[in-house]
Order: structure tokens, then C-alpha cells, then sequence
């Protein structure tokens, strides 16, 4: 078992490795959600402050809902999947290897990146940890539940779009309380109880996640 | 009889519900027991509620409208969690039933979400002086909406009906956790919506003469529940298995 | 013990440690205060934010209302049984809003410590009964500041 986890997760990591174009490309599609807002309303610095947290968090969401869109895609038309559902290893530990790179690849560098574009919408230094915390703890959750759909929907006919129907209700507690956090610790209101939720619900995904994903993964093939 | 006997004969009717003419044909009669005391309940809620009971010593009249909002709200949470257990059914002991059951439940449900919400927004405005605030319930239940809607387009964009039900069996159970945080976020965040009045532990905060119609309010949202679904999943039996023999030997028979 | 057996205890273990965990952290979460508005003893302690839109929670205090003027604006003071804070308001209230009443207002703090509100909200209690069965209950108590704690209790 732990032969296969490493097997899939220097396969995918390979992978990943060879494809670095793809990595720039999801954080530039980041940035520019972040720097089209104050473009779209006025440079209120005051405004900016206030929406902030909202239009990083949603920056975030819509990025991964991006990335996760064509997980599973390259594994199924290669015949990859199947030989995974076949070879006879729980499907749950592939799904976590490849989850795990899956982020380490795209959602790592948003945690990155959220802090510095925080800082261009002018909020001020003190709310930095609450955002690196968040977005650490939240990432993964949002891959991890996204994927569930993203399998689901692997074989259907635009899947895009109704990958986002699906995912983006799902993704609300992390949206309610990582903003929360950021919007809290902008305004000096007292925060950790949210950040405990945070970090139960990526517990909580990472460790069902992957038997979800396993799940959905079988479901998904048929369809 | 004994306790053997009696277990094995009640094993035998579980396993008879796996037979789809069997079902079809029982359901009819139940659907009879859960119409009239769906209709009854509700009737005696509305007239109670619009005419029996005292106003509220704060809210005046406008306090009435809590016999519709309350007992839509709960079965919307209800309902997604018979889904989810639905679910968990469907998936692990791959029961035909249950994935109709799911998929008969949603449309109900969703209807159910949406008067709460449109209630609460009409009751909001006099009391609160806002129709919508984002605050943790009313946003969690407006998710709820979402998750419902979530699971009846999936359904809808799955071509094999046998996948499409275990799919929706999956989103269902994976949307479970927004219940527990619909229902303790007026606990877990001071937020505008009120405490819970009625709770199963403690004395609830209403007088009895209010208390009773909002219970047969409760048990009539339930009763009617169960009825819409018990007749989706017929519809739903039907067109799934229109090409197989029993549905024909029906239809022909009227 | 065979090699299946040993893989599915691990998965199990694994599984256990992970539920564990996350209730763990839910349990702690609910220790933490989780406020989404900042109430009057807050505002007196000095601890609010300047220059940013910001609620404050509370109850109105008792003879606290004045109407001055033209009768749309209102001036009240939020208490929280420790420190009160002024309000300064204009534009329609909401129909629970009274004194003793629970409270939300949306708004900035003025550098004389005054409250703008451009929003208020009224928060009802979870209680329903009829007028007569209040006065009844009212009689008993006189205290103002009961109801916070059933109200705001968390």
C-alpha cells in the first residue's frame, strides 16, 4: 500500500514537473481575477479593504475550480484510470497521492501568491497570518471536495460547467470562514474559533476525501 | 411466534420491498395513509394560525406566518438528511428504491428550501427591517437550496439512469455536512436569526396554545413529504422500468 | 495477522485518527469566541478598528431614546450591562426596535466616541407568548438587563 502511494505520487510529481507552463498559467489567472477588481470599481481604498478578503477567497475558488476541471482527464484517456480501478491496490491511496500533488503543484503557490495581492488591495501587514493560515488550511479542502465532483462528472459533456454547479455550494464553509478570518482580523475582531473550523473541515477532507473520490471515481467511469 | 420466526418474517417483507411491482403496487395504499393526515394537519395548522391563536406579545400578527416558515425550514433540513441516509443505502447495499428515493426527494425538498426562505425573507422585513442579511443562517440555507438544485442537475445530466442514482446517492451524502452547520449556526454565531424556541431537552420558549399547531404543522409538512415523494418515486418507477413486463401488464390493465 | 487484514486495520486506523482529530478541533472551536460584531465594552476598552465600517451589538438602553429634530433622525445609547455606546441614526426603524430591545447597528465611530449607524437591525428573542401572559411575566421582572444574558448567551 505504501508502494503504491509513492509509486502515483512520483508519477504525478513527474508529471506535474514536466508541465510548469500549466502552473504559471493557473497563477496568472489568479492575479489577474484580483487585479480586475479595482479596475472594475473605483480605487477606494476604503472599499478595497473592505472587499478584499471576498475577492481573494474567490480568486482562490474559482482557480481551483480551473485546475480541478481536468484532474481526472489525461488519467482516463490514457487508459490510466482503469489500470488503477483494476490493479487490485484501494483506489482511496491513489486518490491521495494524486491529490496531494495536485495541490503541492497548483494551490500552493495561491497560498503564495494571496498575501502579496492582499497587501496591493491595501490591507495592512497585521492581517498577513490570518491570510496564510487560512489559505493553507483552506486549499486543501477545496481540492480535496472538488475532486469528488470533478470525478463524478469525469465522462459527461460539459462537464465545466456543471463541475461549478456542483462544487461551488460545497465550497461555501471554507469561502464563509476564511473570508471571515481575514475580514475579522482586518477589523481587530478575535478569530481562532473560526480558524479551528477551518482546519477540522481539512482534516475532515483529507481524511474522507479520498474514499469519496475513490467512490465517485467508480460511479464516474460508468456514466 | 417466535422471536425467530417473527425476525425472518420481517426479513422477508424488507427484502419484498426490493421488488419494484411490489412496491409499486403497495405504495399506492400508503400514499392514501399519508394524504389525509398531510391535509387534516395542515388544515387545522392554517385556520389555528390564522385565527385561534393570540398574537405575540412582541410581534404583533406578523408572528403567524412562523406556522408556514417553521415547518418548511425543518423539512428542508429533514429531507436533505433522509437523502443522505438515502444515500448511504444506495451505495453500500446498491437498493434500487433508495436511488429513487433520492432522486423523488430532491425536486420536494428544493420546494420546501424555497418557501422557508421566502417566508423568512416576508417575515424579516417588519421585525429585522431587512429582507435578507448574510448572516449564517440565512446564507446556510440558501446553500441548502444550492446543494438540492446541485443534485437534481446531476441527475439530469446523466443519460443512465442506474449511474445517475448513485452519483446524486454520492453528492447527497458528501452535501451532509452543511446540515449540522445550518442548524447550530444560531447556536455557534450570535447572528440575527433567533435560538431555536422548541428544543427536544429543555421547556420550549411557547406558550402551549401556539405549541400545538405548530406541531401538527410539523407533522403535516412531514405527512405531505412523504406523500409528493412516495408519488415521485412511482413516476420515477415507472419511466425507469417502462420497458419491462410489469409496467406494460399495468399500463394495459389501466 | 495476513497482509489484507494488516492494510485494512491501517486504512481504519487511519480513518479513526483523522475523525478524531477533526472533532477535536470542532470541540476546541467552540471554547473560542466567535463574535461577528463588536459589542460597547469593546468600543470603551479601545480595541475597534478606526476608519472602517464596523457593528456593534447590544441592547438599547432603557430611556435612552430621543427623537430630535424632524422625527426621522434617532439618538440611542447600545448598552451591554458594562459600557453603553451612543448611536446616532436616521431612517426608518424596524418595528421591534425598543428599549430593552436587542440590536445590531451597521456603521463607523465618529472621533467623539458617537456611533453613526446608516443600518439598524432588531434581533427578536426565541420566546412567543401572548400580551397577557408577558405582562403577567413582566411583573415579576424589572431587571433590564435580564434578557441579555438569555439573548446573547453563548
Amino acid at each position: 500500500m505504501r508502494r503504491v502511494f509513492w509509486a502515483v505520487f512520483r508519477r504525478e510529481l513527474a508529471i506535474a514537473g514536466r508541465q510548469r507552463g500549466a502552473l504559471v498559467h493557473q497563477l496568472l489567472f489568479f492575479v489577474l481575477i484580483v487585479a480586475l477588481f479595482p479596475l472594475g470599481t473605483n480605487t477606494d481604498q476604503t472599499v478595497l479593504i473592505a472587499v478584499a478578503p471576498a475577492v481573494l477567497w474567490m480568486g482562490v475558488l474559482l482557480s481551483v475550480l480551473l485546475s480541478l476541471n481536468g484532474v481526472f482527464r489525461a488519467d482516463h484517456e490514457d487508459g490510466t484510470l482503469t489500470q488503477y480501478l483494476l490493479a487490485g491496490e484501494p483506489l482511496a491511496v491513489i486518490a491521495l497521492a494524486k491529490m496531494i500533488v495536485h495541490w503541492l503543484a497548483s494551490a500552493a503557490l495561491l497560498v503564495v501568491a494571496g498575501p502579496v495581492l492582499m497587501l496591493m488591495l491595501g490591507v495592512s501587514l497585521d492581517a498577513w497570518p490570518a491570510m496564510i493560515l487560512t489559505l493553507a488550511l483552506g486549499t486543501p479542502t477545496l481540492v480535496f471536495v472538488g475532486a469528488i465532483a470533478a470525478a463524478l462528472t469525469l465522462r459527461l459533456p460539459r462537464a465545466g460547467l456543471l463541475l461549478g454547479l456542483l462544487v461551488l455550494p460545497l465550497y461555501v464553509p471554507v469561502l464563509i470562514f476564511g473570508a471571515g478570518v481575514v475580514r475579522a482580523a482586518i477589523v481587530g475582531l478575535p478569530y481562532a474559533g473560526a480558524v479551528y473550523i477551518m482546519a477540522a473541515l481539512c482534516v475532515l477532507a483529507i481524511t474522507l476525501g479520498p474514499w469519496a473520490i475513490a467512490a465517485a471515481l467508480r460511479i464516474g467511469l460508468d456514466a | 411466534m417466535t422471536s425467530f420466526t417473527m425476525g425472518k418474517s420481517l426479513r422477508r417483507r424488507f427484502h419484498r420491498l426490493g421488488s419494484l411491482p411490489y412496491f409499486y403496487d403497495v405504495s399506492a395504499r400508503w400514499a392514501i395513509w399519508l394524504a389525509v393526515p398531510a391535509v387534516v394537519c395542515i388544515a387545522y395548522t392554517v385556520i389555528a394560525g390564522l385565527v385561534l391563536v393570540p398574537p405575540d406579545y412582541q410581534q404583533g400578527d406578523v408572528f403567524r406566518i412562523l406556522y408556514i416558515h417553521v415547518p418548511s425550514a425543518w423539512l428542508s433540513l429533514f429531507a436533505y438528511t433522509t437523502m443522505a441516509g438515502a444515500g448511504v443505502v444506495a451505495l453500500v447495499w446498491r437498493l434500487k428504491l433508495a436511488e429513487i428515493f433520492i432522486v423523488a426527494a430532491a425536486p420536494v425538498g428544493a420546494s420546501f428550501t424555497g418557501l422557508a426562505l421566502v417566508t423568512g425573507a416576508i417575515w424579516g422585513e417588519p421585525t429585522w427591517g431587512t429582507y435578507w442579511v448574510w448572516d449564517a443562517r440565512l446564507t446556510s440555507e440558501l446553500i441548502l437550496l444550492f446543494l438540492y438544485l446541485g443534485v437534481i442537475a446531476l441527475h439530469q445530466s446523466i443519460a443512465s439512469p442506474r449511474t445517475a442514482g448513485r452519483a446524486c446517492a454520492l453528492l447527497s451524502i458528501v452535501g451532509v455536512i452543511n446540515v449540522p452547520i445550518i442548524h447550530y449556526s444560531v447556536v455557534w454565531w450570535t447572528t440575527l436569526h433567533q435560538g431555536a424556541t422548541l428544543s427536544l431537552s429543555g421547556g420550549s420558549h411557547m406558550e402551549s396554545d401556539m405549541l400545538w399547531p405548530l406541531l401538527a404543522g410539523a407533522l403535516g409538512f412531514s405527512c405531505l413529504f412523504g406523500w409528493l415523494t412516495l408519488w415521485g418515486m412511482r413516476v420515477q418507477l415507472l419511466w425507469r422500468e417502462r420497458r419491462s413486463r410489469w409496467v406494460m401488464r399495468r399500463i394495459v390493465n389501466g | 495477522m495476513t497482509r489484507t487484514r494488516r492494510r485494512r486495520l491501517l486504512l481504519v486506523m487511519c480513518l479513526l485518527v483523522g475523525l478524531g482529530g477533526a472533532c477535536a478541533l470542532i470541540l476546541i472551536a467552540f471554547r473560542q469566541d466567535m463574535l461577528y460584531f463588536h459589542e460597547p465594552s469593546a468600543i470603551a476598552a479601545g480595541d475597534v478598528p478606526i476608519n472602517t465600517r464596523f457593528r456593534v451589538g447590544g441592547l438599547v438602553a432603557a430611556g435612552s431614546v430621543e427623537r430630535p429634530g424632524d422625527g426621522l433622525s434617532v439618538q440611542f445609547k447600545i448598552s451591554d450591562c458594562t459600557a453603553t455606546v451612543p448611536v446616532r441614526y436616521r431612517g426608518t426603524l424596524p418595528d421591534l426596535f425598543r428599549e430593552g430591545q436587542g440590536v445590531i447597528a451597521y456603521g463607523k465611530l465618529m472621533a467623539d466616541g458617537e456611533f453613526v449607524a446608516d443600518r439598524i437591525l432588531a434581533k427578536h428573542d426565541s420566546s412567543y407568548m401572548s400580551p397577557d401572559t408577558a405582562q403577567a411575566l413582566k411583573a415579576g421582572t424589572s431587571d433590564a438587563c435580564l434578557p441579555a444574558n438569555r439573548q446573547y448567551s453563548r
